[in-house]
């Protein structure tokens, strides 16, 4: 096609270009396809899995209950994290003494022990204080005192646990985000004059949040995985629900399989959601926005149809 | 086109997926006991009849792996130096594998995963406090080795007015995971109907006691020498209530395909005529109710 000569009257400009033909490509996805389909061949007709199993729980009233717990326990987690996180960064960069040694300790302290104690000493409280009490401290009249057992309950110490812990990380992560931003642009807004905080608000953190949002993304889906660990406080999440279904039945290998498959639907949202927020933010630095997947798959589609006349590159 | 060593690959790689994906909660921190070497088990001597009901393979192998959750004093916990597994359990074991001529290894593993591990080959032997039920029966044989009962235990400054299972409506519950008591706590909450009764299943039973000591929960619940045994040690911040209920034998968890019930059973009525058996229940404070004549197999009562 393409080495035929150019008759006289045919448009000699019209190049019909061929495109790269990816061999290896291929070969590679061939092997991977012959893999993954014994993987799921040998999964299907392994008894030893116990699908049925898997599949009468996997819906099962308790687990979606686990479920349920587990997804809004991660986000209030989460966004106590990123709020509280957003401005300890703040104040840890501010040329405020007293508000950067605030943050300093409170991320030496939150950062420096496990969470897992921390969820603990939450729920746990009762044992040290068992009354909490507001009023004029040493020895001043009490405003309102209340019974630290009612106070804070199981679920309560598991919010303040893992999100007062992400907030420790999540501060470095936005002061990392914040750091990345380039000093002429603090210098432009003031050339503007712009107050402190609107700078910040208007300039520094829109740009920031394209360092700062894929870490997040990170510890977002890792707070699912980690709220695992109110268990010690006999909070029943996704994974500790599973626990106590096959602490009855002894099932524990299917029971595993139905948390893993929840987990895993709970990071593709949140991965997904992520890929969005980045997209967004990504505006100020590109000039074009990445393809979305459906904008991708469309690209393709569209690619494959006129792909054999030859004409697309 | 699935050859044989793709699929023996894939499997390999599937198992894999199952243990490093998901991840299972039972710590493998390996201690043998053997060395601690009680003063009890010391005294039981092999006892040649029942070796020989011993299948051949096990003599030849020469070490049993025994599970227990070392979570749960008096019978089965870590001794001071946070290592060796000592108590009640481990012991009556060291005294069997003396009668039988084996080595007995005690490994710490977390109490819900004993059975799962019976079954997948990683335990000969389960020795943790479990009740011989009907439902674990299905999975496991055991060999019965004590009679226990369940007692309720309180938080002595809130005192809470227990006696029996019906009593714990209104009542918050903490209780551990994978155990009768769950399970009858589960049972009783239904029943309670406006007098709400709460059960929090922690992980183990130290964390039970904790909700006790800090107020969170009432009372709670476990087989009577651990409740007797934890409330010697409070120092008076918690304290027996009730009277025990639904008296149940201890089985030891034996894998349904290994066959080594008979010559385990022949071993502890050994131990039982030879007054071994007594000394460790002795040693370890349980009531003479506690002990039993004559193991049985299998021997689920409801």
């Amino acid at each position: 096609m393409a080495t035929s000569t150019p008759q006289p009257g045919e448009d000699a400009g019209d190049i019909k270009a061929v495109p790269v033909r990816h061999y290896g490509r291929w070969a590679v996805a061939a092997v991977v396809l012959v893999v993954v389909a014994s993987l799921v061949y040998s999964a299907a007709n392994n008894d030893r899995f116990k699908w049925d199993i898997f599949g009468d729980y996997l819906f099962s009233d308790r687990v979606m209950r686990g479920l349920w717990l587990t997804m809004w326990l991660s986000v209030v987690a989460t966004v106590i994290g990123v709020v509280l996180g957003t401005i300890l960064a703040v104040m840890r960069l501010s040329t405020n003494p007293v508000l950067s040694t605030i943050s300093l300790v409170y991320i030496w302290a939150f950062r420096g022990t496990p969470v897992l104690v921390q969820i603990f000493l939450w729920a746990f409280i009762g044992s040290i204080y068992p009354e909490i009490t507001f009023g004029v401290p040493f020895g001043g009249p009490d405003l309102i005192s209340s019974n630290s057992n009612d106070l804070i309950k199981p679920i309560t110490a598991a919010i303040l646990g893992l999100g007062l812990n992400f907030a420790a990380y999540q501060a470095e992560i936005v002061r990392a985000g914040l750091l990345s931003v380039d000093e002429g642009q603090v210098e432009a807004a003031k050339a503007l004059g712009m107050t402190g905080a609107n700078t910040m608000r208007r300039i520094v953190l829109p740009q920031a949040m394209r360092v700062i949002i894929p870490p997040t993304g990170n510890q977002a889906i890792d707070m699912l995985k980690t709220s695992s660990l109110v268990s010690v406080i006999a909070v029943s999440d996704l994974l500790y629900s599973v626990q106590l279904i096959y602490g009855q039945n002894y099932q524990q290998i299917p029971l595993l399989f139905v948390a893993c498959f929840w987990y895993l639907l709970l990071t593709t949202i949140f991965t997904i959601g992520q890929y969005y927020l980045e997209r967004h933010y990504a505006k100020g630095n590109l000039r074009e926005l990445p393809q979305t997947p459906v904008q991708r798959a469309r690209a393709m589609a569209a690619s494959v149809r006129f792909g054999g006349t030859g004409n697309s590159i | 086109m699935r050859t044989p060593t793709l699929g023996a690959f894939a499997a390999t790689a599937v198992m894999a997926l199952a243990v490093t994906g998901c991840g299972s909660d039972d710590d493998d921190s390996t201690t043998t006991s053997a060395s601690t070497g009680t003063t009890a088990a010391a005294t039981a001597t092999v006892n040649d009849a029942a070796v020989a009901l011993l299948p051949a393979e096990v003599k030849s192998k020469g070490t049993l792996t025994v599970a227990a959750d070392a979570s749960y004093p008096p019978n089965e916990f870590f001794d001071k130096d946070g290592k060796t597994i000592i108590g009640l359990d481990p012991d009556l074991a060291q005294a069997l594998g003396t009668a039988l001529g084996l080595k007995m290894e005690v490994k710490n593993a977390g109490f819900d995963g004993i059975i799962a591990g019976l079954a997948s080959g990683k335990y000969d032997l389960g020795m943790s406090s479990f009740t011989d039920n009907k439902e674990r029966e299905k999975v496991v044989n055991f060999v019965t080795y004590l009679s226990a009962g369940t007692s309720f235990f309180v938080n002595a400054q809130k005192n809470p007015a227990i006696t029996d299972l019906a009593s714990l409506c209104g009542y918050k519950v903490a209780v551990e995971k994978g155990t009768v008591q769950l399970d009858d706590a589960t049972a009783q909450s239904k029943k309670c109907g406006s007098k709400k009764l709460t059960v929090l299943p922690y992980p183990d039973q130290n964390g039970a006691n904790q909700a006790l000591a800090s107020g969170r929960a009432d009372v709670s619940m476990a087989d009577s020498p651990v409740a007797d045994y934890q409330v010697k040690l409070s120092n008076g911040q918690l304290k027996l209530a009730g009277t025990p209920y639904g008296t149940a034998p201890y089985g030891i968890a034996i894998p349904k395909n290994l066959d080594i019930t008979k010559a385990l059973q022949a071993a502890l009525k050994g131990l039982i005529t030879d007054g071994t058996y007594q000394k460790i229940l002795d040693k370890w404070g349980l009531e003479k109710s506690a002990a039993i004549a004559d193991p049985v197999i299998n021997g689920a009562q409801d």
